[in-house]
Formats: structure tokens, C-alpha cells, sequence
């Protein structure tokens, strides 16, 4: 059964079924804003909840977490389902690397490098990738994806090859201060997750992120009201892009090593799966999304003999059945049976 | 309005990503205890093996060689009792360090033993080096692994120049590589060092490298295109270098392809060791390939090994398992003596070990914290209903990095 | 310029040996797309399971009883295969295309974990059945005799599919089902069963791929994956619901994948996806595509 859409333009033609939170009020945006600060207090007091190795699983998380939002806006916003977001995100996590190794070990440096290396890739390619839409614009971006993979994988004297990037150095926020405990790594990442967070936050309540949904759910009504659709599509498949790339960013600090894996298909399709589980249409949905699936693969995983896939694909499989919108779409479903 | 409900279904939602993290994050890892809880403390071991992707097989090996080891000698190490915590490191690096971090962060280990991707031993080397915990590489095999000044990572498996070295200096002298050698190897870190280490053994017996080729790691399934050139080439002996399923399709199609009656095919012992043995079959027939062991070696040590496995796990043993086997053997050895379980109290132990005497390999002692231990030439030869790798010969002690001795 | 020839005419028989079984493989996946939409990313893993049913029915002594019954099993397994994937989806078919994919993503997680349960996570090796297990010389060299019948079995196989669609009364009713459903419907004819059995058919040659291909490629977790992305490169170069389209697809990319890895080693993955990416660009329909343009 579908959620019957009670948001949004009626749609003229069958467009991808995504639940969309209400939020045009101002009253509920000030809510909403309430509720992240309170649920960024509650992060930012993990450190002194958490073990160290908890701690840093939780920062895998928000590195995540950010990629899936990422990919909501485009999957739920735009309606461009991609399957190979993760090229973004392994650019961002590369140059963080690079800049770390042959540059600098200042994290404000790298983290700038990694978001306008990303949106520089995702600015020519996005350009190409935009035009398609539906399953075509899947594929296409699968191809674009693998071609990314295959360039990091390949280029052992650049990125490594195969066995990847390490010997990286920790990063610093001030010359000569490397941050190396976990409690000041982990508010480092949560900081810039929240930066990037909000940033996807407010372009999604923003009127460019309403024309988004627009284009979404019915382009050629937007292209007759005079809309340059396939330059509004463009532009959130950059900011998407490069918010992915900070999300690398986020994982190499943490890690300091970077594989081509984090550019594969195999994590586009994580991400994907993050996003549907979450909620298409939301953003914290897709963060709840991203935290199930780290979670199924690598704490429960390793208690299935490794068979973590096998959960995270029957879960995968209940979702798109039982919920349409995700996670965030049953929350909201609840909400609405009660009011 | 609808701002209430909106309330509660945003507190719920962004409650949830932190409740779930919090408590999602429950170390559900398997946690073992062998032996009784003796009088001092117990030793916690982390063994990181692959538990899913292509290494697994491997995995399965070094988990048994373990459990031998504890299952003969009472579940104890060094008169301790050991509770063991077993970690996935997967594939590939992303997986792995993240599971030797969480070993060390979370699981509180005192030793770590293990890990088959060279990638991952090295970002573990960072970890352990920052924790200052002892750790025993039992299949990784990369050159400059132990090299350096953080002593707290040893191995006691091989490294890949050591062995290429000893393919090298063989076919030098050998008939076979009267004609020149070609040497063609996957195009990854593993393959290029032992590529490598081969030229350098070759070269240094006067022998000479016709060619040499890497094939894309990970993508080649068909060999042929390689094999054409390798034909062409006029080489009298050709030398490889792949593990698992690389390793069946290469010597499948070496067989198909007609090479095999030609140009008398050498490689590194991962060749044709274990299940990729099965899976080649009588295409395997006839293949060289070097190792620092193999199940058929007529040792006492090893006959006992090869029989206590056989019995417990119905298979022959292979290198990863009696890799493990003596790790767990050195670290019996380093504990015993121990006043502490730190990284630096065992590690200045180990050095202190001298001869490795009963190992089923042979005898080997260590050099630059990697086995110096004694290279044999294996041939793949029917037995029974299967295949073995049958000692030809011993083709000499090397250490770690016999190219710059 | 022999020279040339002599070496590369091994690479070029090569990749007719892979282009026909690629054809086996895509000819389901095309037209499954072409009729409901539906992108079939469990297909990798119809392929595993008929590539796992030939080693565990041929392990150790390959004979021809053997590989025929691995055949057959694989053909009946992949049918149902077919039918579950088909009744899975028909539920969101309201729901909009992405989530269908999506959907048999899932089915492909679950089914390829599922097959490393069952078998253990080594690289297995399928035998050929004994005659075609040889090599046999060509112009010189060495070439396995099992891909010369890979390549006869696949021409027969397509000049099959062929007549069945383009002959048979059951090929008009699925060929008016690809170009106009609603039409066929109104005409009175069930479509849901004709759609149930191309998914049934096409998920079956999928199998049948696995078996044929397990002498050639063995089986081994992750096999899945790779077999699924060439299908779908070829399906986006040949065109959706076109079984010629398959067939040029499946020629051109075997020729890429086995002489292109040949003079161009490096680049010859990377040219695969270029390829695809400039079809979905220039041409989304593909080559022959049975549809036009945009979803």
C-alpha cells in the first residue's frame, strides 16, 4: 500500500513515491529547529557516555550519515536515484588524504580541499547525468561511479591502488596541535557533520528546495512555469556532491586511510540502502537509515560469522515493502494516527 | 496544529539516531574462554582473521591453527588462561583497522594475532604502535611490515620478496630458466614486491628476465590476452605470482591455453595452496611453486601437526593455519617468561626467543621481527583421489629481505 | 601483420565465447525491462545460483549426465527464480519503477549471502563434461575446445530466441506486450501471465548462463556482482527489450572485455563504462532499443 502523498503538487504524471515531512510553518520550523539543537546536545555529550570504541563507531556514523543525506536530497528532493554517490565521497576522502600526506595536517585545509575537489568532479559530471532521469539516470550514474572507482584503484603511484591510502598523518586545527584522543576527534566530526547538516536542512526548507520537490514530482509544469529545471537539478547534484565529499573528508580524519572501497559501488549502494530504510524525503531519516546499516555490518556482523549482509538485505527487503517512507515516514505516520 | 505531532515525531526520530547509536553499539563480538581462571590474570587475545569476502577461506585455516594450538596445551598460553575475541577485518583495510581499533579500544586485548591483508597489517601497525600492544602478523606478508622502530609488530609468517627471492635464485641455476625467465604477477602491492624479490633472485644467480607483465588486480578473469605474450615471448620458465581465485583461473587457463606442456610454470607457494588446489584439479599438475612450508614435509614436528589437524578439522593443513599455529606457539613462549602483558614486556621477550626450534615448518629464528626460516621447492603431484604439494627440494635459508643482504 | 592476426585472433575467438554467454545472460534482463520496467538487479544472483547448482551437481567427476542435470536444475531453479522475483514486485508496481529495482537489490543481497551459507566462501571450480574438457590447436595455439561449444551453444541459443519471438505466435503476443501493454491488455489477453513467464524464461537462461559459464568462470562469492554489471552494460549498449540489441551488445562488450583487456589492459575497463555512459547519453534507448527515450 502507498502512502497516499498529502504534500506537495499534485502530480500529473506517476512520479517516485517519497513521504515528505510538512514543514512549511514557521512555528514547526523553530520546533524542528529546537529538536536538532537538542538532539546535537545529546551527541555532543556522547563522549562522556561512550568508550572510546563505541565513540568512534558513532563518528562512522555521522561520516555516513551526512553521505546519506546527501543522497536523500537528491533520491527524495530531486527524485534522481543515484547509484553512484560513493565517487563523491571516496574524491573528498581522498584529497583530505592527499592534502594530509604531501600538504598539510590542517583539518580546515583538507576539509576545504575535499568539498571543492568534490563539486569540481561533480560539476562536469553532473552536467552530463542530469539530462537522464528514472533508471537511465541510475545507471548512468553507476557507470560514473565505477569510473571513479576504477581511476582510485588503478592509480597505485596517486591513491595507493588497491591497498589504499594510509600513513596519514593526524590532523590539526592549530599548527603544531594535532588532535589524536578520541573525545576531541569525534566534536571535531560532529561539528562538521552539523555544519553540512544544516546546510542540506536549509536548502531543503529554503524556496530552492521547494521547486526542487517541484521538478520532482512534475518537471515539464515546472519547466512551463519558467523554471530552468535542468539548472536547479544541476546545482542540488552539486551541493549534493559536494557535501558527499565532506562526508569523506569526515571518514578519513577519523580513520586516516582511505580505499577505493569507500569509492565502490558497493557503498553507493549502502548509501542507497541507508537512505530507503531511512526515509527518502527526510534527512535525519536517512542518518537513522545510515546508523541501522553500520550498525547490521559491522556490530552484529561479526556475530553472524560475518554474515551481516544478509540481515542488512532482509531488512532492506521489509523496508521497501512495509515502508514506504522509511523509518521517517512510519514516525510520521504514527504522529499523524495520533493528532 | 500539526506542530505537536511534529514535535514528538522529530523527537523520536533524532532521539533515535543517538539512543540507537548508543545502544546499537552493544559488543556483540565472539568472546571465547578457554582453560579455567587460574591464579594470575587470563590473557585476552584478539584474533583478527577474515571472517567474510575472498579471504575467508583463509580465515576458517588460521582459526583452526589457533584452536589446535589451546586444545593441546590446555586453552593456555604462558600458564595463563585465554579469552579470546574474535574480529572480522573483512576485505579489505576500511573494515579491518577499524576492527583492530576496535580490539584495541573496546575489547581492551593484550595481544593481537593474525590479519591476511597486507593493506590492513600496516594501518593496524599505526594502532598498535599508538596503544603499545604486541602484535603477531600470522599471513601478511608485506616487505617493510616489521622493518623500522615500532617493535611491537612481529610476524611469523613470510614476507613476498623472501619468497620470490628463492624462486628467483633457483631458476638462475635451474634448466628450466636456461632459456630466461618471464615473470607476470597481479598488479597489487603483494605481487609487485614478490615480481620484485623474483627479478632480484634471478638476477643475482646470473640468471636473466625475458619480460615481465602485472595483470589488473581484482578485474582479470581472462588470462588469455597475457598468456598469448607470455607464449610469444620465447621464455624457457615463466614465474607468477596469485592467491585465491586469480590463482585457480590463471593456472586453469595456463593449462587450457597450452602453456602448461611448454614453459614449465613457477610461482609463489599461494599458487596452489589450499582450497585453490582442490579447485585447479589436475590442471595443476606439475606446477612449482616455492613456500616456507607445505603439509608433506617429513619433519617430526610437522608430522605430529599434520595429524592432530587432519584429525580435528578432516583436511590437511595449510600455511595459514600452521602460520597461526606458531604464533600462538611464540606467544606460549613470550608470556611464559613475562612479567608483564604490555607490548613492550613480550616484545622485549620475543627478542629474546632465540631459535624457534619446533615448528612444523623446520627450524627458524627471527630477523628484523620476520622469520628467517628455510624455502622449499614444491611440485603439485597427485595422491590419493587429490592433489599435494609433493618437497622437491630445500632451496635455502632466507631472511625477510634477502634482495638487500 | 601475421603476427598481429596470429595473436589476436585467440583474443578475438575469446570474445565470441564470452559474448555468447553474455547474450544468455542479457537476452532475460532485456527483455524483462523492456516489457514491465522492472530492473532486474537480482540477475547477478540468478546467474550464482545456477553457477553454484553446476558445481554442486558436477563436483569432482564433470560426465555428461552430470552436467545435463545441472542444466535442467539450473533452468528449473532460475524459472523460479522468475516467478518469485516477478510476484515480489507486482506489489509496488504502483509505487513507481525505482522502488521495483530497488526491491530486487535486496532479493540479490539476500540470495547471494544466502548461496555463501550454503557453500562456504571459497572459489570453486566446475569441470567441463569430458570431450569438451580439451584443447585443441588453432593456427598454431592451444585453445580450450569447452569455449569453442560455449560459442556454438550460445549461436544456436539466439537463432532460438530468435524464432520463438520473431516466428511464434507466443513471440508476437510478448513483442505487442513490450511495445504496447495497455493494447494487449485491451485485447483481452492476460498480460500478467505473459509477464510472468518472460520474467520465468529470462531469469531461467540466466541460470542456464551460470552452468554454461561455471567451466569458464567457476563459482565464488562476488561473482554475482561482476556478471551483473557487464549484463546491464550490455543491455544499456544493445537496448532494452531488444534481443537483437543483446546480441550486439553482448558481441561488442565480450570483444571489449577479451581484445580490448588484450591490446589496451589498463584502459579496457574504463572503456566499458565510458561506453556505457556515452549510450545512456547520445542514445538511452540503445542501440536498438524497443522504447524511446526517456522512462
Amino acid at each position: 500500500m502507498s502512502t497516499p502523498q498529502i504534500d506537495g503538487p499534485v502530480a500529473a504524471e506517476p512520479a517516485e513515491a517519497v513521504a515528505v515531512p510538512a514543514s512549511a510553518a514557521p512555528a514547526a520550523g523553530r520546533r524542528q529547529l529546537a529538536l536538532h539543537a537538542a538532539a546535537l546536545l545529546v551527541l555532543a555529550l556522547a563522549p562522556f557516555v561512550l568508550d572510546p570504541g563505541y565513540l568512534s563507531t558513532l563518528g562512522r556514523i555521522l561520516g555516513y550519515g551526512l553521505l546519506a543525506a546527501s543522497l536523500a536530497l537528491l533520491v527524495g528532493f530531486v527524485g534522481l536515484p543515484s547509484l553512484g554517490h560513493a565517487a563523491y565521497f571516496g574524491i573528498g576522502a581522498y584529497a583530505t588524504g592527499l592534502i594530509g600526506i604531501h600538504v598539510t595536517a590542517s583539518a580546515p585545509l583538507q576539509v576545504i580541499v575535499a568539498v571543492a575537489a568534490a563539486a569540481a568532479i561533480a560539476l562536469p559530471t553532473g552536467w552530463l547525468v542530469v539530462r537522464s532521469r528514472g533508471i537511465y539516470f541510475l545507471m548512468l550514474t553507476l557507470a560514473v561511479g565505477e569510473i571513479v572507482f576504477l581511476f582510485a584503484a588503478r592509480s597505485e603511484d596517486l591513491t595507493g591502488g588497491f591497498n589504499g591510502l594510509f600513513g596519514i598523518p593526524a590532523f590539526e586545527l592549530a599548527p603544531g596541535a594535532a588532535v589524536t584522543e578520541p573525545a576531541p576527534v569525534y566534536w571535531v566530526l560532529l561539528a562538521i557533520f552539523a555544519a553540512g547538516y544544516a546546510i542540506l536542512w536549509t536548502v531543503t526548507r529554503s524556496p530552492f528546495g521547494l521547486a526542487l520537490r517541484g521538478i520532482r514530482d512534475n518537471q515539464t509544469r515546472m519547466t512551463a512555469l519558467g523554471y530552468a529545471t535542468t539548472r536547479y537539478k544541476l546545482a542540488a547534484y552539486c551541493l549534493a556532491g559536494a557535501l558527499a565529499g565532506l562526508a569523506g573528508s569526515m571518514v578519513t580524519l577519523q580513520q586516516k586511510l582511505v580505499t577505493p572501497a569507500d569509492a565502490s559501488f558497493t557503498t553507493s549502494v549502502a548509501a542507497l540502502v541507508a537512505v530507503i530504510i531511512g526515509g527518502a524525503g527526510s534527512l535525519w531519516g536517512a542518518c537513522l537509515g545510515a546508523a541501522v546499516v553500520i550498525i547490521i555490518r559491522d556490530e552484529i556482523g561479526s556475530s553472524l560469522d560475518g554474515h551481516g549482509p544478509l540481515l542488512l538485505g532482509a531488512v532492506f527487503i521489509l523496508a521497501v515493502y512495509l515502508l514506504p517512507g522509511g523509518l521517517a515516514g512510519a514516525v510520521e505516520r504514527l504522529g499523524r494516527g495520533r493528532s | 496544529m500539526i506542530e505537536t505531532a511534529l514535535s514528538r515525531r522529530q523527537m523520536l526520530g533524532v532521539m533515535g539516531v543517538a539512543a540507537l547509536s548508543v545502544t546499537g553499539c552493544g559488543s556483540v563480538g565472539g568472546d571465547e574462554e578457554s582453560g579455567d581462571e587460574g591464579g594470575s590474570t587470563a590473557l585476552k587475545v584478539g584474533l583478527v582473521i577474515p571472517q567474510a569476502g575472498v579471504y575467508a577461506p583463509l580465515g576458517v585455516d588460521m582459526k583452526a591453527g589457533w584452536d589446535l594450538y589451546l586444545a593441546e596445551h590446555g586453552g593456555k598460553l604462558g600458564g595463563r588462561s585465554v579469552k579470546l575475541v574474535v574480529a572480522d577485518e573483512g576485505e579489505a583495510p576500511d573494515k579491518g583497522v577499524p576492527a583492530v581499533q576496535r580490539l584495541v579500544q573496546r575489547d581492551d586485548v593484550d595481544v593481537l594475532v593474525g590479519i591476511v591483508n597486507s593493506a590492513t597489517a600496516l594501518g593496524a601497525k599505526d594502532v598498535v604502535a599508538g596503544a603499545k600492544k604486541l602484535l603477531i602478523v600470522s599471513n601478511a606478508g608485506a616487505d617493510k611490515l616489521t622493518a623500522g622502530d615500532v617493535p611491537y609488530v612481529w610476524r611469523s609468517s613470510f614476507t613476498n620478496g623472501q619468497i620470490g627471492f628463492a624462486v628467483g635464485e633457483y631458476l638462475a641455476k635451474a634448466p628450466e630458466g636456461r632459456d630466461g625467465a618471464y615473470a607476470i604477477a597481479a598488479d597489487y602491492a603483494a605481487g609487485n614486491e614478490a615480481s620484485a624479490g623474483f627479478k632480484a633472485g634471478l638476477e643475482a644467480g646470473g640468471g636473466k628476465l625475458i619480460d615481465e607483465a602485472a595483470t589488473p588486480f581484482g578485474t582479470t578473469q581472462d588470462f588469455q590476452p597475457f598468456l598469448s605474450k607470455v607464449r610469444s615471448s620465447g621464455a624457457g620458465a615463466c614465474y607468477c605470482f596469485y592467491a585465491g581465485a586469480e590463482a585457480v583461473a590463471f593456472v586453469k587457463q595456463y593449462q587450457e591455453f597450452g602453456l602448461a606442456d611448454r614453459i614449465p610454470l613457477f610461482g609463489s607457494g599461494f599458487l596452489t595452496e589450499g582450497g585453490v588446489l582442490e579447485a585447479q584439479g589436475k590442471a595443476a599438475t606439475g606446477v612449482r611453486t616455492a613456500l616456507h612450508y607445505s603439509a608433506e614435509l617429513d619433519n617430526p614436528a610437522n608430522q605430529a601437526f599434520v595429524k592432530a589437524y587432519r584429525a580435528k578439522t578432516g583436511k590437511p593443513p595449510t600455511v595459514y593455519a600452521m602460520q597461526t599455529w606458531d604464533a600462538a606457539a611464540l606467544l606460549d613462549q613470550a608470556v611464559k617468561g613475562a612479567d608483564a602483558l604490555d607490548g613492550d614486556a613480550l616484545a622485549k621477550r620475543l627478542e629474546s626467543l632465540g631459535e624457534v626450534a619446533d615448528s612444523p615448518r623446520g627450524a627458524w629464528s627471527f630477523e628484523d621481527r620476520s622469520p628467517k626460516q628455510t624455502v622449499y621447492l614444491r611440485e603439485v603431484t597427485p595422491k590419493g583421489s587429490g592433489f599435494v604439494n609433493a618437497i622437491e627440494e630445500e632451496l635455502g635459508s632466507f631472511g625477510p629481505a634477502p634482495a638487500s643482504a | 601483420m601475421p603476427e598481429w592476426i596470429d595473436a589476436n585472433l585467440v583474443s578475438i575467438l575469446n570474445g565470441l565465447a564470452i559474448g555468447c554467454l553474455l547474450f544468455i545472460l542479457a537476452v532475460g534482463l532485456s527483455l524483462v525491462f523492456g516489457m514491465m520496467d522492472v530492473l532486474n538487479l537480482a540477475h547477478g544472483a540468478v546467474y550464482l545460483v545456477g553457477a553454484y547448482t553446476a558445481y554442486a551437481l558436477t563436483d569432482g567427476a564433470a560426465t555428461w549426465t552430470r552436467f545435463v542435470a545441472a542444466i535442467a536444475v539450473a533452468l528449473v531453479l532460475g524459472g523460479v527464480c522468475g516467478l518469485v522475483l516477478a510476484a515480489m514486485t507486482r506489489p509496488l508496481a504502483r509505487r513507481g519503477h525505482l522502488d521495483q529495482a530497488l526491491l530486487t537489490l535486496g532479493v540479490a543481497l539476500v540470495l547471494g549471502e544466502l548461496v555463501l551459507l550454503a557453500f562456504g566462501e571459497d572459489v570453486l571450480s566446475v569441470g567441463a563434461p569430458p570431450g569438451l574438457d580439451g584443447s585443441v590447436d588453432l593456427l598454431g595455439r592451444s585453445y580450450p575446445v569447452y569455449r569453442l561449444a560455449v560459442i556454438g551453444v550460445g549461436l544456436v541459443l539466439a537463432i532460438a530466441v530468435y524464432v520463438v519471438v520473431e516466428r511464434t505466435r507466443i513471440g508476437a503476443l510478448i513483442r505487442a506486450t513490450v511495445a504496447d501493454r495497455a493494447m494487449v491488455e485491451s485485447l483481452g489477453v492476460d498480460s500478467r501471465k505473459v509477464l510472468l513467464g518472460v520474467f520465468a524464461a529470462g531469469c531461467a537462461l540466466a541460470a542456464l548462463a551460470g552452468v554454461l559459464g561455471g567451466p569458464i568462470y567457476g563459482a565464488r562469492p562476488g561473482l554475482g556482482e561482476s556478471v551483473l554489471i557487464l549484463a546491464l552494460v550490455v543491455v544499456v549498449i544493445g537496448g532494452m527489450g531488444s534481443i537483437k540489441g543483446a546480441l550486439i551488445g553482448a558481441l561488442v562488450i565480450g570483444q571489449i572485455e577479451s581484445l580490448g583487456r588484450a591490446l589496451l589492459p589498463d584502459q579496457a575497463s574504463f572503456l566499458l563504462f565510458a561506453a556505457m555512459a556515452l549510450v545512456l547519453l547520445v542514445r538511452p534507448q540503445g542501440l536498438f532499443g524497443a522504447r524511446a527515450g526517456l522512462v
